[in-house]
């Protein structure tokens, strides 16, 4: 075992596990976040990220052979695709009318507490509905 | 390309698989959101989601196993995601 052959390994092992902390953050985002809009700003960003470097990674594993010219495709069209996909998506909710998830009102109550200004005090929390009756999803 | 070690008896084939192995349980925390999400969207981007962490998976089978098919079967996943997604929005 040469020493080019440890510093590619060592490159590649590294690049994966990058590319695995962005995976993993992209989906613990996309559990946790509490709106639709956010959980697309996670997985959005993270998975096109951590894709790319997992398949950097296994170029790099490869060497110049074929398949690595293959992976190079597929990270191209991927970086090209899931953009557009995920805008795509952002966009159809937006227009079928899907809100923005905003803090609940008595936490605005609860930061507007030091100027006494507690007129908005009327609808504060059922839950997670808003005063015009939209649902956060 | 085969059994190349990366440190002492931990061959390359080892963290390929433990890669594929944090891939697929990512993508069963990502299924969750698709089976419990409220509205449909959430399960839209569940199923991109997952479709996009199934071609790493694919392209990770191909080095573990050493067949270079899987890199068209991974190309045309990505293909088909990609169009499956915008078909499913322009609805």
């Amino acid at each position: 075992m040469s020493d080019t052959t440890t510093i590619t390994n060592v490159l590649t092992v590294m690049f994966l596990l990058i590319g695995a902390f962005f995976m993993l953050a992209g989906t613990i985002g996309f559990v946790r976040f509490p709106d639709f809009y956010s959980r697309m700003h996670a997985t959005g960003k993270c998975d096109t990220l951590g894709e790319g470097l997992m398949l950097v990674a296994l170029i790099i594993y490869g060497g110049a052979t074929f398949v690595s010219v293959k992976i190079l495709f597929l990270i191209i069209f991927i970086l090209l695709a899931n953009p557009t996909s995920t805008h795509a998506i952002a966009k159809a909710a937006y227009d079928v009318g899907l809100e923005p998830w905003r803090k609940l009102d008595d936490e605005v109550v609860w930061l507007n507490a030091g100027n006494g200004d507690t007129d908005n005090t009327g609808n504060t929390s059922e839950g997670r509905t808003r005063e015009d009756g939209g649902e956060v999803r | 390309m085969a059994g190349t070690e990366l440190f002492g008896t931990i061959e390359m084939v080892d963290v390929f698989l433990a890669m594929a192995i944090t891939i697929v349980i990512a993508s069963f925390v990502s299924l969750y959101r698709g089976i419990e999400g409220p509205g449909i969207f959430n399960r839209i981007i569940a199923v991109n989601v997952i479709g996009t962490k199934t071609i790493v998976l694919l392209v990770l089978i191909g080095f573990i196993y050493e067949r270079p098919d899987f890199f068209d079967i991974a190309l045309l996943y990505a293909i088909l995601n990609f169009i499956m997604t915008i078909a499913a929005t322009r609805y």
